[in-house]
């Protein structure tokens, strides 16, 4: 049973069998690819085209409002953030606990972040003001004397943004965390306890470790998305009093309500130096799996 | 004692994330008067305000069906079209292996980095280009923009974990690539496209920002929410029943939904 | 029923070839097993026959017919999976009438054909149930089942049993071959399993490195194998092989002498190769000292060792030998393999 042999094979042929597939691949790809390049590249695109002008900037760094806005912005980022962090590793390790209850009070827990912002917003919003708030109400009843206004001193005002912001994305962080405390073999919490490990060395050591990746990933991820967090401060502050608790979000559709569209544009772009290697970070992290 | 220590920390927590919740129902089944009394509890609890509600009869409530068929056409059209964007993307990436797959994936993932209120001003521009502004179309494709590279992700991730052979199985039975699509891969992937298409949903239903900037006539129930806030005698117990109508959707199908949200949204993230 | 043939076939990954033109031809009706250790290019070839994976160069055909450019649905064949393959949301019934279903058959021929596989598989009573809600073994039929429906001109199986405990390998084993008495279709069977090459192929194939170490049918290859990597692949436990020199017409080695039916040239340099089963104890011959008994019940394996080298030694029965005593074997001249030390190749006795 000799192989016919054939001394110089021809060349594979190009992938021709394969051709529908590929085909039908770029076909199904298309609706993204339409969505992507209609409303993501040529927006973008123009946009950085509007915000060319060299005046805009000028414009933008004369406006008393922008600085403030700046500054507004890096405090909301690094103390609101950090500390939903904080937080969410702390509650995480309290939602770990198995219990029936603790279950339940997880479901609970969620709720800030299942329902729509408005509502709650107003609702925080009316409970925080000053004559007839709820707030104010109990400090009266309580101490008898008049609580602050709360969204009238500018520091409070954004202080309140940042609650909110915290009330409203805590649960979501919290939940990805759990997710990484729980993805911790229990085996190696059993060695510890084996070897005489307090609690705080069980973090130290076995928690910590495993999470620090996923923690630092998610703060930053997060400090991404919370430069885009418009409700927060407008549906709470509205910007005020007297735009001083803008952020950059806040600021640029500020702008587009003026009806000053390059104005809106040119804020952002001053932004996307911080932005962009956040974002190009994110990627590379996120590519990695693939 | 230990138990003690674990509900001091619940307890705090039940307060916190309640108390904005409570707060509404409190506003909501509150008389106009008692509402501002600062109690914990109204004195005469009412349904009367869902019923004002319900009949439309104040001045920011004249159009309350109709926005509320605004917002629930809005996020229904959304949730279809990001079903079918981003299952036909994660399908071609994942199980085609398209040429430039990757290219797409990583065009996804940029979007889905960018900070929400930052793509709202040139989405605005663009939508004024298109001649879409005031039309729900524009909310609803600047909505599948905002979802779908999220929604890709996940799919895709979902996808590669289907077993390969399955496909390579279906292609020597004769199957198609559409075949494969909707007699294979379509009912495997259920699980994923009900928490995909739920999240795509509730985040339609759920967004202000980008409704109020697109959408000035013929606008869903959160922005008429937010026309409230235009004067300072605004009725504030209607605003909250209102609120409340159109909290609740959201959060009902959410906790419908919860096994097949938490687990794809929480897979996804620990891998990073 | 059909013939296929490899002609040259090439492939490389990127820049590693993992096929280094593969020749072979199979007949009408004929069971072929390509075997061989992981990586060695066995399950490449299948796929390539299958239409999983791209020519890289060189011809496949099917009874006669090229079929490179042709698409996997359009080459007749059927292929059982390693991990069965089934579809997880159509029933057993579903899953076997899905490629009469894909080609538009009528519906009572599909019902027809898969009534009729499941009467040849035993899977009768579980045509309704998923694969979810059947065993290993059952899967695996309903994979069987799945290729036999489409009544294909080549089976393809890659690996299917591997997934299976051992009991059911054996099981199996038989029904795969007792199948292929029945229905006479031409099968490539990729495995890495020599025993189960053995015992189910009319020809093997062994591979190794992208390249066909030789060929043949399974005793041929037990017997006479071409090289020191089929040698030592075929055949457990391994052949014996040490270091020698040919010396008077036998092969000196390990300080003894071994006997050799080969005429080679003196004091050239081979290996000497011997099967344990050809290594029965003896009253006397070569010393060797026993380090370790395995008795078996039919038969008992001895660990020996002799001079430095520890060599497996078989007898059939029991052996009341205990480790560290001193045992003779008397190997034969017509069972001794020899191979050129410097190629691997095989010196054939005249």
């Amino acid at each position: 049973m000799a192989a016919i042999a054939i001394p110089h094979p021809p060349p594979a042929a190009p992938r021709r069998r394969l051709s529908s597939w590929q085909t039908w691949g770029v076909i199904m790809l298309m609706p993204y690819i339409l969505v992507f390049l209609v409303f993501v590249l040529y927006p973008v695109t123009y946009g950085l085209w509007l915000a060319r002008h060299p005046q805009s900037y000028r414009t933008l760094f004369e406006d008393p409002v922008f600085f403030r806005t700046v500054v507004n912005t890096i405090v909301f980022l690094l103390v609101a953030v950090n500390l939903k962090f904080l937080l969410a590793l702390f509650l995480s390790g309290f939602f770990v606990h198995e219990r029936r209850w603790i279950r339940w009070l997880s479901v609970i827990f969620i709720i800030p972040w299942a329902v729509p912002a408005i509502p709650t917003i107003f609702s925080i919003r009316f409970m925080l003001n000053p004559e007839w708030g709820i707030v104010n109400s109990l400090i009266f009843r309580l101490t008898g004397a008049d609580g602050p206004n709360w969204l009238n001193d500018p520091t409070l005002a954004l202080s309140m943004a940042m609650l909110v912001h915290i009330w409203k994305a805590l649960p979501f962080w919290t939940l990805i965390l759990m997710a990484g405390r729980l993805a911790i073999p229990r085996e190696q919490y059993e060695a510890a306890s084996v070897d005489g490990a307090t609690a705080w060395q069980k973090f130290k050591y076995v928690t910590w470790p495993s999470i620090r990746t996923l923690y630092l990933t998610s703060t930053l991820l997060s400090m991404i998305w919370t430069l885009g967090d418009f409700n927060s401060v407008y549906l709470l502050t509205g910007g005020g009093p007297a735009d001083l608790t803008h952020v950059l979000a806040t600021l640029g559709i500020r702008y587009i309500r003026l009806d000053q569209v390059d104005q809106a544009m040119t804020t952002i772009v001053v932004a996307l130096p911080f932005v962009l290697p956040l974002v190009y970070f994110m990627m590379k992290r996120l590519s990695v799996d693939e | 004692m230990r138990e003690a220590r674990l509900w001091l920390i619940a307890i705090p927590i039940l307060l916190w994330t309640l108390l904005p919740i409570y707060h509404i129902f409190l506003f909501s089944i509150s008389t106009k008067d008692s509402a501002f009394s600062g109690a914990l509890w109204p004195a005469k609890p009412t349904l009367h305000n869902f019923g004002t509600v319900f009949r439309q009869e104040h001045f920011y409530l004249h159009d309350f069906w109709h926005q509320i068929w605004n917002s629930v056409w809005i996020a229904c059209a959304t949730g279809v079209l990001t079903l079918v964007v981003a299952t036909t993307a994660a399908f071609a990436i994942s199980r085609l292996k398209v040429k430039g797959g990757r290219v797409v994936m990583n065009a996804a993932l940029f979007t889905y980095f960018i900070p929400a209120a930052f793509l709202a001003v040139p989405m605005y521009k663009a939508m004024g280009t298109y001649g879409l502004l005031n039309n729900r179309w524009s909310l609803v494709l600047a909505m599948v923009t905002l979802a779908s590279p999220y929604a890709i992700w996940v799919l895709k991730q979902a996808s590669d974990r289907l077993p390969w052979e399955l496909d390579e199985a279906a292609r020597i039975d004769g199957a198609t690539p559409l075949q494969l699509f909707h007699l294979v891969y379509l009912p495997l992937m259920m699980p994923s496209l009900v928490a995909i298409g739920t999240y795509a949903l509730l985040l339609a239903w759920n967004e202000y920002l980008y409704a109020f900037l697109l959408l000035s006539n013929n606008i869903p129930l959160a922005v008429g929410l937010g026309h409230f806030l235009a004067s300072d005698d605004s009725p504030w117990e209607l605003l909250m029943a209102t609120a409340l109508i159109y909290a609740v959707p959201p959060a009902a199908i959410y906790y419908a939904f919860r096994r097949y949200m938490v687990g794809g949204l929480t897979a996804g993230a620990v891998k990073t | 029923m059909a013939t296929v043939a490899f002609r040259e076939v090439h492939k490389s990954f990127g820049a590693t070839k993992v096929l280094h033109g593969i020749s072979l031809d199979i007949a009408e009706g004929e069971f072929v097993v390509l075997v061989g250790p992981s990586g060695c290019g066995k399950s490449t070839l299948l796929r390539m026959l299958a239409g999983l994976e791209d020519i890289g160069g060189g011809q496949i055909a099917i009874d006669g017919r090229v079929v490179n450019d042709v698409d996997s649905k359009d080459r007749d064949i059927a292929m059982v999976f390693q991990s069965y393959a089934l579809y997880p949301h159509m029933t057993v019934r579903d899953n076997m009438g899905f490629s009469l279903k894909l080609r538009k058959e009528k519906q009572n021929l599909i019902d027809q054909r898969v009534a009729n596989a499941a009467k040849i598989l035993n899977l009768e009573p579980y045509l309704a149930r998923y694969p979810r809600e059947l065993s290993g073994g059952q899967r695996q039929r309903v994979a069987m089942g799945r290729a036999i429906v489409r009544d294909p001109k080549v089976f393809l199986f890659d690996e299917p049993l591997s997934n299976l405990d051992a009991k059911l390998r054996v099981a199996m084993r038989a029904e795969i071959k007792a199948l292929h008495q029945r229905l006479k279709t031409t099968t490539v069977y990729v495995t890495h399993d020599q025993i189960e090459a053995m015992t189910m192929a009319d020809r093997i194939a062994v591979m190794r490195d992208g390249r066909i170490e030789q060929l043949g049918e399974p005793l041929e290859l037990y017997d006479r194998p071409a090289n020191l990597f089929v040698a030592q692949f075929i055949g457990s436990p391994a052949m014996n092989v040490f270091d020698g020199t040919i010396r008077n017409g036998s092969v000196e080695a390990l300080g003894s002498r071994w006997p050799t039916a080969v005429r080679g040239a003196e004091g050239q340099q081979v290996k000497y190769g011997v099967r344990p089963e050809h290594l029965e104890p003896a009253a006397s011959g070569i010393a060797a000292q026993i380090i370790v008994v395995e008795p078996m019940g039919a038969e008992t394996e001895l660990v020996v060792k002799i001079a430095d080298a520890t060599l497996t030694v078989m007898t059939r029965g029991r052996s009341s030998a205990g480790p560290g005593e001193r045992i003779f074997l008397a190997p034969q001249a017509s069972h001794a393999h020899l191979f050129d030390a410097a190629t691997g190749l095989r010196i054939q006795p005249p």
